[in-house]
């Protein structure tokens, strides 16, 4: 073993200089390269980032691209790792609501250069918002509560806003709403005026360049390989740590597991629970832990077209209280996740673990046989559960899908298996046809109205649930509730309905683990969108 | 023979027509709108957003329109834009088929160089132990699923031993060359980066031994059943009558004749091997064709499947008119049927 | 098939002395046929587990516990335990019913479909023939997953339409056979004879030609039932195959596919397949052997 070890350094050793050769490293610093002691400059970070097609802020949906875009770009506010209630100053200082809510007027940082070295003033902003609403591609739904922006002088900027009593702040941190130069994109064809759906060329320009103020910038993106980030020189933060960030492709946990312990990346984004496992007592590896605001989830139809038995409230709360939760996460999640009571995930809203002691489903099977009892089908009844043949967090689908199924067969109700590609379930659900899902939530941003709305509107009508007035009325005050004792007590009483109403089954909110070297420090994660706080990592002491 | 060819050629355009027909057909009766699944959740909820990515594909369209679309953009050399990846389909099978057609290559030859002289040494050698272990082997390789012969050899040679790299193409250190043909070996040789090469080479022994497990199977007993048959001719005969030496009447005769159907088989191997690796390259992390054509039938990505089919059914065509020229080239009588 | 053996070995056997004759043939017999011999023991050995599996299996195939996941090996459990803690020995057992009848059927269904519009095809001629013999090229230029997975997309994943997608594959090569062998029986004389009693083709086709052309079909099914199992572990493996929790070879060995460390979980599956399909191209090696009277007599 320590010949291994050995091994595994020189080896590291080597690949550092062939990199120096390879010419990823400006030509002052390989001139420089013998140099033992030298500080840490590159950053590589090993991440599947095969699901990324868009980088330009103002398209991008895909899942590992805001890990680029949140170190390359910032937003008037932002979110600190934990503290998704509340929003902090980034490039704007200071905000306030005026007439009632209907304008939000930001006054901007003075300091802030983009990395060419241009200064940000309103007018960017302005630009960039715009673009959002009028490229009109997936993010702009996010921005569907944005009427305008306007210009009040250089460092101050108007936001109009639709409907005052949904919130907007939260969601004006994410990615979606990154701000960027006017100049730099409009040079490569950008356009932010109505029309911008046909007449927009910038896309291409920023799928390989970024255009924005965060700690670094983007010089290359090769699909499936890597995305390379270089340092901002402007950086308004201060000294960026890095020289540059290789965030490299490599789409097999087993090659992230072995590059990290060769030392040819300093953190693996994508391993296994049972590989996390055997990294849990290595000295040389640290490991990284963020609860995310995902989760996966059951849905049970109410439609009684689809299944008689299911659309009975009390079949469906026997099913809530035949799973064994904490088999789950203990054992498929290897303890790495938590359980939130009902739609929101626990870190908003006023969801918290108490909460769940309180009124969460808890596996009780006398309970179960009860309600079935009540329900009228005391020997169980059969349903058809949905999922997609897929990989989830460290498990899959599969495995979860037979857990339940067992766990059901415990109190007679008969659980057929029903596995289908993701754009057939896709399909499916979406069109309300499913009795019964797994599948899995994630956020664009961390505002509670985005969970509560969406479990009363649109994913109520896939589960066939007739929302009563009552429980709509609940949702709004919430929204639009300034006071934030109010506001959590308002969820809660939202919670309380849907757990009555048994449509929902939470089953887990995962843990995310990322394993690093010991060669960096301060690596934060975030259930933001970004997942990772890029410009915090810094070379270890 | 150029009328011969003709036919052939003429044939070959309405295969591929409708086999392309066939598969959109089929691909569009599946019940499921590949455009919900590239939505998020709120966007796949939101009318105006999923019209609008319909529209993009043209997916709008009554189903025989979309299929001219798809003639016409053909005859022009366009597959359209991949649904999923929202590249032109063309440059996704031109990233992913250079890794196909290096492993199978490496496959393939090395199928040829182990399987055709263990095939003759078996059929001239005839029942000896070498025959025996010969015919043990290929009937070993050929029931060994390749999925699991993946797994055991990844699991015993790098999990366990650790005398070969992992999963993919190259170590996560190096890059990939700069590109020319997309096959590696060939990129980093003319380059000149040899380190490149060399673990190039090294990342392409595990997957390229698994291959060629099923196909030196086929191509060892097809060498050896055509041989025997080739020995068995009167020329073979007239041959050891003149007092010519054995080794010359193998190689110089009963060979080459033996050679016909090793060709045919060995073509269609060919083709099998460069449409059929999505086993293999699912385990080893080999971004190639097949992974690329197995997640776009998942994901029902309507223009890159049509892409694929279309370029499958135009390589084994070709290759088996190729198979079938060659044929006419060694044995003139072909035609003449 | 034996008879006709039979008969050549005693025609070569003529003037030697009957008992030692018979011995040094058997061993010389056994020598040859040691590999068929071999498979016909895994193929029995595999039909009877199949037939005993639920009643061997010292688990139920079903039970799972997360307590006891992913055990190695051991006296409890044999093949240890997989990621619900299941006893993968008692899953392998009960996973060869699944696949023997997958491969079976895919082999029964398609060798008479396949051999019906073969023979049809070759029996009408003309026409129909060119038209069906392009039928079965089209099929063959198919991506063969793509067609499966857009034919099991279409019907939705299960073993019954696993195997429907792989006879759209399947029936062509069988279609190929069949009509080279009616050709060769269509220009026999008790076909004539039949002609002229004025017997109808359907008739003649299924009466008298098809019996006749039996023997070499009934060799081609008993290679490809390994080919087929294969076929359907592979479809299996990709997540086509079988609907859980009944165990498949192909979906174990996909289920452990990333842990190299816990091996068992996908080695001893794979292992499993590897020795059935061996067993049935060992026989039908064996079988094609016996069958070619040129390799015999050399």
């Amino acid at each position: 073993m320590p010949g291994l070890r050995n091994f595994a350094r020189e080896k590291s050793g080597r690949s550092a200089l062939r990199m120096l050769v390879g010419g990823l490293v400006v030509a002052a610093f390989a001139a420089m390269a013998p140099a033992q002691a030298q500080e840490k400059q590159v950053l590589v970070l090993g991440v599947d980032i095969s699901d990324a097609r868009n980088f330009d802020p103002a398209r991008m949906a895909d899942y590992s691209s805001p890990i680029t875009n949140g170190a390359v770009y910032d937003s008037l506010v932002t979110q600190k790792p934990g503290e998704y209630e509340t929003v902090v100053p980034s490039l704007a200082t200071a905000w306030e609501r005026l007439d009632d809510g209907k304008r939000l007027r930001f006054t901007l940082r003075d300091d802030v250069m983009f990395w060419d070295g241009s200064p940000l003033t309103a007018e960017d902003v302005k630009f960039s918002l715009d673009r959002l609403l009028n490229v009109k591609d997936q993010p702009a739904v996010y921005a569907s509560n944005l009427e305008k922006t306007e210009v009040v002088d250089a460092h101050t900027v108007d936001l109009y806003i639709k409907n005052p009593s949904e919130p907007i702040m939260i969601n004006l941190a994410a990615p979606a709403f990154a701000i960027y130069s006017k100049a730099m994109t409009e040079a490569q064809g950008g356009v932010s005026t109505p029309g911008a759906e046909q007449e927009d060329s910038a896309t291409q320009w920023l799928n390989q360049n970024s255009a924005g103020t965060g700690p670094y910038h983007m010089v290359q993106w090769e699909r499936n390989a890597q995305i390379m980030l270089q340092k901002n020189p402007n950086y308004w933060g201060g000294e960026v740590p890095f020289e540059r960030v290789v965030i490299r492709h490599i789409g097999d946990s087993a090659a992230q597991l072995l590059a990290l312990e060769n030392g040819d990346i300093d953190a693996a984004f994508n391993l296994t629970t049972e590989q996390l496992a055997t990294l849990e007592d290595s000295a040389d590896i640290d490991i990284a832990r963020g609860l995310s605001l995902d989760y996966v989830y059951m849905t049970l139809t109410s439609g009684a077209e689809l299944n008689e038995a299911l659309a009975k409230t009390e079949n469906r709360l026997a099913v809530a209280h035949a799973i064994d939760y904490d088999g789950i996460i203990e054992h498929l999640m290897g303890g790495n996740a938590v359980r939130p009571v009902n739609f929101l995930p626990i870190g908003v809203g006023g969801s918290t673990e108490e909460l769940l002691e309180q009124i969460g489903y808890k596996e009780d099977l006398d309970k179960a046989r009860e309600l079935l009892a009540q329900a009228g089908n005391p020997d169980g009844f059969t349903f058809q559960l949905s999922y997609a043949n897929a990989a989830i967090v460290g498990t899959s689908y599969q495995l979860l899908a037979q857990k339940i199924q067992s766990d059901l067969a415990r109190v007679g109700i008969t659980a057929e298996l029903n596995p289908m590609d993701q754009v057939q379930l896709r399909t499916q659900y979406t069109g309300g046809e499913t009795q019964s899902v797994i599948t899995f939530w994630n956020p664009p941003s961390p505002e509670p109205q985005l969970w509560a709305s969406a479990s009363i509107e649109r994913v109520a009508k896939r589960v066939r649930w007739d929302v009563p007035q009552e429980v709509r009325d609940v949702v709004a005050a919430a929204g639009a509730e300034q006071d934030p004792a109010k506001r959590i007590e308002l969820y809660t009483e939202y919670t309380q309905m849907l757990q009555d109403q048994g449509n929902y089954i939470l089953l887990f909110q995962p843990i995310y683990r990322i394993a690093t070297s010991q060669a960096i420090e301060d690596f934060d994660l975030t259930a933001a969108g970004w997942q990772v706080q890029m410009g915090d990592i810094k070379p270890a002491q | 023979m150029i009328r011969y060819l003709i036919t052939r050629l003429a044939s070959m355009v309405v295969m591929i027509v409708l086999a392309t027909l066939v598969v959109f057909l089929i691909s569009h009766l599946v019940p499921a709108d590949p455009i919900l699944a590239q939505l998020g959740d709120m966007q796949a909820a939101n009318p105006a957003m999923v019209a609008a990515y319909r529209a993009r594909w043209g997916l709008d369209l009554p189903i025989w329109q979309q299929y001219f679309i798809f003639l016409e953009g053909l005859v022009q050399g366009n597959f359209g834009i991949s649904i999923s990846t929202q590249r032109p389909v063309l440059d996704d099978i031109l990233q992913y088929a250079p890794a196909t057609i290096e492993l199978s290559t490496i496959a393939f030859l090395l199928s040829v160089i182990v399987g055709v002289p263990l095939g003759v040494i078996a059929a001239v050698k005839r029942d000896s132990w070498i025959d025996h272990l010969a015919r043990l082997l290929s009937l070993v390789g050929v029931s060994a699923p390749t999925f699991w012969l993946a797994f055991v050899v990844l699991a015993l040679f790098y999990g366990g031993l650790q005398i070969a790299p992992g999963p993919g193409r190259l170590d996560v250190i190096y890059l990939p060359p700069p590109f020319v043909t997309g096959l590696y070996l060939v990129d980093s040789a003319l380059a000149g980066q040899w380190d490149v090469f060399r673990n190039a080479a090294a990342h392409l022994v595990l997957p390229s031994t698994v291959l060629a497990a099923t196909t030196l199977g086929l191509i060892t007993r097809t060498t050896r059943a055509a041989m025997l048959e080739a020995l068995g001719q009167d020329y073979v005969r007239v041959g050891r009558a003149k007092g010519l030496k054995e080794r010359t009447i193998i190689v110089r005769h009963a060979l080459p004749n033996a050679l016909i159907p090793v060709v045919t088989l060995g073509g269609l191997a060919y083709a099998v091997l460069l449409s059929g690796t999505v086993l293999t390259e699912t385990i080893f992390s080999w971004p190639g064709l097949g992974r690329y054509t197995f997640r776009s039938a998942v994901s029902l990505d309507f223009p890159a499947i049509m892409g694929i089919t279309f370029l499958v059914a135009v390589v084994y065509l070709v290759i088996n008119l190729i198979v079938d020229l060659s044929y006419a080239l060694l044995d003139p009588r072909v035609v003449r049927q | 098939m034996s008879a006709l053996a039979g008969t050549q070995d005693q025609a070569r056997g003529v003037g030697e002395t009957p008992p030692v004759d018979r011995q040094r043939r058997l061993r010389r017999q056994l020598r040859r046929y040691w590999l068929a011999v071999l498979g016909a023991a895994l193929v029995l050995a595999w039909i009877v587990i199949a037939i005993l599996a639920p009643h061997i299996a010292p688990y139920p195939y079903e039970q799972i516990d997360l307590t006891q996941r992913l055990l190695p090996p051991s006296a409890e459990h044999w093949l240890g335990t997989d990621m619900l803690g299941r006893d993968v020995f008692s899953r392998l057992l009960v996973g060869s019913r699944i696949s023997l009848l997958a491969g079976f059927s895919v082999v029964l269904i398609g060798a008479v479909a396949g051999t019906l519009i073969g023979g049809i095809a070759a029996y009408a001629g003309g026409r129909v023939e060119e038209l069906m013999m392009r039928l079965t090229d089209l099929v063959l230029c198919f991506p063969p997953i793509i067609l499966a997975m857009a034919i099991a997309a279409a019907l939705g994943i299960g073993a019954t339409n696993t195997v429907i997608a792989m006879l759209v594959v399947w029936w062509p090569k069988f279609a190929r056979l069949a009509r080279s062998l009616v050709i060769v029986q269509r220009n026999q004389e008790y076909v004539e004879a039949a002609v002229t009693i004025g017997y109808g083709p359907g008739r003649i086709l299924l009466r008298h030609i098809m019996p006749n052309s039996m023997g070499p079909m009934v060799v081609l099914v008993t290679l490809d039932v390994g080919q087929a199992i294969l076929t359907f572990s592979g479809l299996s493996f990709l997540g086509l195959g079988v609907i859980p929790p009944v165990p498949e070879w192909g979906a174990m060995v996909a289920e452990g596919r990333e842990l190299i460390q816990q091996w068992w979980v996908a080695a001893f599956p794979g292992f499993a397949i590897l020795t059935v399909v061996m067993g049935f191209n060992f026989l039908g090696d064996g079988v094609r052997d016996w069958l070619d009277p040129r390799s015999r007599t050399r």
